[in-house]
């Protein structure tokens, strides 16, 4: 559990600079308001009362990311991004009181659609899955060659264009069924390496089934028996960030209570933003000492994919195809959980790729969920940077350890003109391809 | 938070000039931006902060020109700034006029590695610089602490070091020239306009007039940097002492062996009672006046050779000693002292820690003494603080740590630093080794320098007539 509160935090921070040189945003523009230091001192000042809500001060808060490089980076771990959605937050409460401000409300059919959406689908698998099957209707029966051709996605935002362009393809629903819940370690010889639990995420588990799937293959082929439980829900990370404490409250317990019944020794995700709202559930109750025990038990079982199996698994053989692979870190796996490496690491360890490190990986792509529809412009230019850097590395395929940076990273790709030279892969993706490559020449 | 009223905005004709200059995106007006220019690290700009009228992002010599031939001609005055980690309030508008942030003037331009040395411009963080160097197996040796996030201009403006100058020298040792805009917006170049030459005595050294000058008397926008090999490898002693004399007698018998160690540090008691509380599992001995932890540097073997003679030469003193040549567990050894200036922090419950009275420097012989002199100033003002800091030469950082809301506390932190200032010129020191001046330490100049300090405005009004550049700092002419 963090040390102290946001507000508490914010008056900690004496403004030394450790944070200034891994902002991503500060690294674009140069200016003192895009950097955590001066977000810190805005955000207090809201807080405090110092300044006055409108519409400047939003749009400074606003172009923060969010990524907690900062925080990593501070000698004594000032919350940044804690402390600019509680400012957020301020803006919005004030925002739905007082018509005074200058602010525009959002539109009425917006906030519902939002409202509908964070409490009645995300938090709800079933629906998700819905959405899911007519997604693949969507890509599958036509009609998304249909919209393309009649040019009707140019009466949408380009951003909204360009995302319409990378959304994976959807899984049938026939694919989509519950997972196993038991897949034994593959070393049928040997103890297994442990037992783990998976959490399988919601919008992971739908728009990305395959890499789900692949996690928990590459789980029992690393050696250890793994568990989906399937009473587990969405980790709440979308509802806390957007100001829905109780909702996420309410998932964090459903998943404490899905997971203590497994009596497992680690619960494995292969999604960097989840597994730090996971990780940080202690949070939710600093006020409930019977909850905050089991979150904390709960939260210190919390591991990254690469990592559990950097760490206590076994890689197989596995082999590439003679490509240059590069990997950009997803920030809360990197910055929140502090898993900086392991997934290069295991790259490294596959025979017949060479793999390169990309440089300024320390910044955030861009991705920080909806950014790319808030700041389009500073989005893109983050965006555009990393592409140089990537481009400099002459890979083949770019590695990413969260679907949110899988999905920038795609669109950067995409942005590029390079479709066809550069693969986006989820580390679990290309290490299950690589495992299965080695196997299948073994029988040769 | 204590807020300062707004200056208002710049009038709309010089605006227009700067936009022209700039273009739109580089020139900032609006409150919240202002309000982000308004300080630097210092305690006394998180009191009393300090807004500009306008800020501006340079890109390039001839726009930092422009903008002070602007400036110069309206008599504006005109804050250098780098990435504002100093101590002192050295980058901030106490004035109003206008920032001139030079952060993203951050290229290196040049690593001529045959002749070792580099050009760069003035917003290149000094760590990137290294990282940039290593393939070369060179460096940059000065190594402030905020090395992580501070400009390489500003190191040069504020002549900085770190705690390997007990070996390595400071700032001033590596500049080999420097191209300068003066306040009347004129560029020149020191050190010879077109010298590669390691070294020159050709005329009057602009160069060191200009390092450690704060950004009063000109701006920098490139230099020429002295580089020096990578050490091949590094050795740690670390050591504690029962009285802070046997420390200081320590320190001495290890120079007067020949040893020349790349660092030597001290900790006080109540450094290593809060580093121990920030991480249990260095488990510091806690009974004992002073730490010292010392590092030597070279080839491998040559530091294991080191390594031993230093602990034959201490080991008479101390009473626990530890030591390696091994890099992982250097690292450990070093992360006592790494901490310590976030740890301080802790030794008071919701404290805060200032850094005042943080830069002192006295000779190595008087440190025992001003340690403990600097402890009686603080129990009379019945403050908490810990001291450590670079005591192969003497500069010692102290560390109060005080509730902001506690008013008499606040206040008396105040006379606190003023004590300490004192102390250190009486004990034949001086007020700052490596931070500099700024604005908390003008008024102490006087004093410190005496009929020199009249040389030096008179220097400040020759290059500066309008003292449009970076006024009201280092008690020159307001």
């Amino acid at each position: 559990m963090k040390l102290l509160t946001a507000e508490e935090s914010m008056k900690t921070c004496v403004r030394c600079g450790a944070c200034r040189n891994v902002c991503p945003t500060l690294n674009i523009t140069g200016r003192e308001a895009d950097g955590p230091r001066g977000r810190v001192l805005m955000a207090r000042s809201l807080i405090e009362g110092n300044i006055p809500v409108n519409q400047e001060i939003k749009e400074q808060l606003d172009r923060c990311l969010l990524c907690s490089a900062c925080v990593d980076a501070c000698p004594i771990d000032v919350q940044v991004p804690d402390i600019v959605m509680l400012a957020k937050e301020r803006i919005a409460a004030e925002t739905e009181t007082a018509a005074k401000t200058d602010i525009k409300k959002p539109a009425y059919p917006e906030r519902t659609f939002k409202d509908y959406f964070f409490d009645h689908v995300l938090a709800n698998q079933k629906r998700l899955n819905t959405v899911g099957n007519l997604l693949w209707f969507y890509q599958k029966s036509g009609l998304q060659t249909v919209t393309r051709g009649l040019g009707i996605l140019k009466f949408f935002p380009e951003q909204m264009r360009q995302m319409e362009r990378i959304t994976p393809a959807i899984l049938p629903p026939s694919r989509r069924k519950h997972h196993p819940e038991f897949t034994p370690s593959a070393y049928e010889e040997k103890e297994p390496r442990g037992r783990a639990a998976f959490f399988h995420g919601c919008i992971m588990d739908v728009m990305f089934r395959e890499t789900n799937d692949n996690s928990i293959k590459l789980l029992s082929k690393t050696g250890f028996d793994v568990v989906t439980p399937n009473a587990q829900v969405c980790c709440g990370a979308l509802h806390h960030h957007s100001g829905k404490k109780d909702k996420a409250i309410e998932l964090a317990k459903a998943n404490i209570q899905a997971f203590e019944e497994e009596n497992v020794d680690y619960i494995i995700t292969n999604a960097g933003g989840c597994g730090s709202a996971l990780a940080e559930y202690a949070d939710l109750f600093r006020d409930d000492l019977h909850w905050l025990e089991r979150a904390k038990a709960f939260s210190a079982k919390i591991r990254d994919i690469s990592e559990i199996i950097y760490e206590k698994g076994e890689m197989p053989a596995a082999a590439g195809r003679g490509e240059r692979v590069t990997y950009q870190p997803s920030c809360h796996l990197q910055y929140v959980m502090k898993v900086k490496d392991a997934p290069a690491k295991l790259v490294k360890q596959i025979s017949n790729s060479e793999y390169v490190d990309l440089p300024e990986k320390k910044y955030c792509c861009g991705s920080a969920g909806i950014y790319n529809l808030l700041q389009p412009k500073l989005a893109n230019e983050i965006l555009d940077k990393k592409m140089s850097r990537v481009k400099e590395t002459e890979s083949a395929v770019l590695i990413t350890a969260n679907p949110g940076c899988f999905l920038q990273m795609k669109l950067g790709v995409y942005r590029e003109g390079m479709e066809d030279q550069i693969e986006t892969k989820h580390v679990a993706d290309y290490l299950m391809e690589s495992i299965e490559r080695a196997e299948s020449a073994g029988k040769q | 938070m204590n807020e300062t009223m707004a200056p208002p905005p710049l009038n709309e004709n010089v605006l227009s000039r700067l936009r022209s200059i700039f273009g739109e995106d580089r020139l900032l007006t609006n409150s919240t931006d202002m309000m982000t220019y308004s300080y630097d690290a210092s305690f006394e700009t998180q009191l009393r902060p300090k807004n500009p009228q306008a800020a501006v992002i340079a890109l390039s010599t001839e726009e930092v020109s422009e903008c002070v031939k602007l400036a110069n001609e309206f008599k504006i005055p005109v804050y250098p700034r780098g990435a504002a980690t100093g101590q002192t309030g050295g980058a901030v508008p106490v004035k109003g006029g206008i920032m001139l942030d030079l952060s993203k003037m951050n290229r290196i331009l040049e690593i001529d590695h045959r002749n070792m040395q580099a050009v760069i411009e003035p917003g290149v963080i000094q760590n990137d610089l290294n990282e940039a160097l290593k393939p070369y197996g060179l460096r940059f040796p000065p190594d402030p602490g905020s090395a992580n996030m501070c400009t390489v201009g500003g190191m040069v403006s504020n002549n900085s070091s770190g705690l390997r100058a007990v070996k390595y020298g400071v700032t001033r040792h590596y500049v080999l020239g420097m191209e300068v805009v003066l306040p009347t917006g004129d560029i020149i170049v020191t050190g010879g306009a077109k010298s590669k030459a390691l070294k020159s005595v050709s005329g009057y050294d602009l160069a060191h007039l200009m390092i450690g000058s704060e950004g009063t008397l000109g701006i920098v926008t490139r230099l020429r940097l002295k580089l020096l090999p990578l050490p091949v490898t590094r050795g740690i002693v670390l050591c504690s002492f029962e009285r802070l004399e046997e420390a200081g007698e320590a320190v001495n018998a290890v120079f007067s062996s020949g040893l020349q160690p790349s660092a030597i540090e001290i900790m006080d008691f109540n450094c290593t009672k809060a580093v121990n509380m920030m991480k249990p599992e260095l488990s510091l001995p806690l009974n004992n006046e002073a730490i010292l932890v010392f590092e030597v540097d070279g080839a491998r073997e040559e530091v294991t050779s080191q390594v031993n003679r230093l602990k034959a030469v201490v080991e008479k003193f101390t009473n626990y000693i530890k030591f390696s040549d091994e890099p992982e567990e250097c690292e450990k050894l070093w992360q006592a002292r790494k901490l310590v200036g976030a740890a301080v922090g802790l030794l008071k419950p919701g404290g805060f820690r200032v850094y005042g009275g943080e830069d002192i420097c006295v000779p190595i012989s008087k440190l025992p003494e001003t340690l403990r002199e600097i402890h009686n100033i603080a129990d009379r003002y019945g403050i908490i603080c810990g001291i450590y800091g670079h005591v192969g030469d003497g500069n010692m950082h102290t560390g109060p740590v005080v509730n902001m809301n506690n008013q008499l506390e606040m206040e008396n932190v105040q006379k606190m630093i003023d004590d300490i200032h004192e102390l250190a010129i009486r004990m034949e020191g001086t007020t700052t080794a490596e931070h500099g001046v700024g604005i908390v330490r003008a008024k102490y100049m006087d004093v410190e320098h005496g009929a020199a300090m009249e040389v030096m405005r008179a220097i400040k009004k020759t290059l500066d007539p309008n003292n449009i550049l970076n006024p009201g700092k280092m008690a020159l002419p307001n």
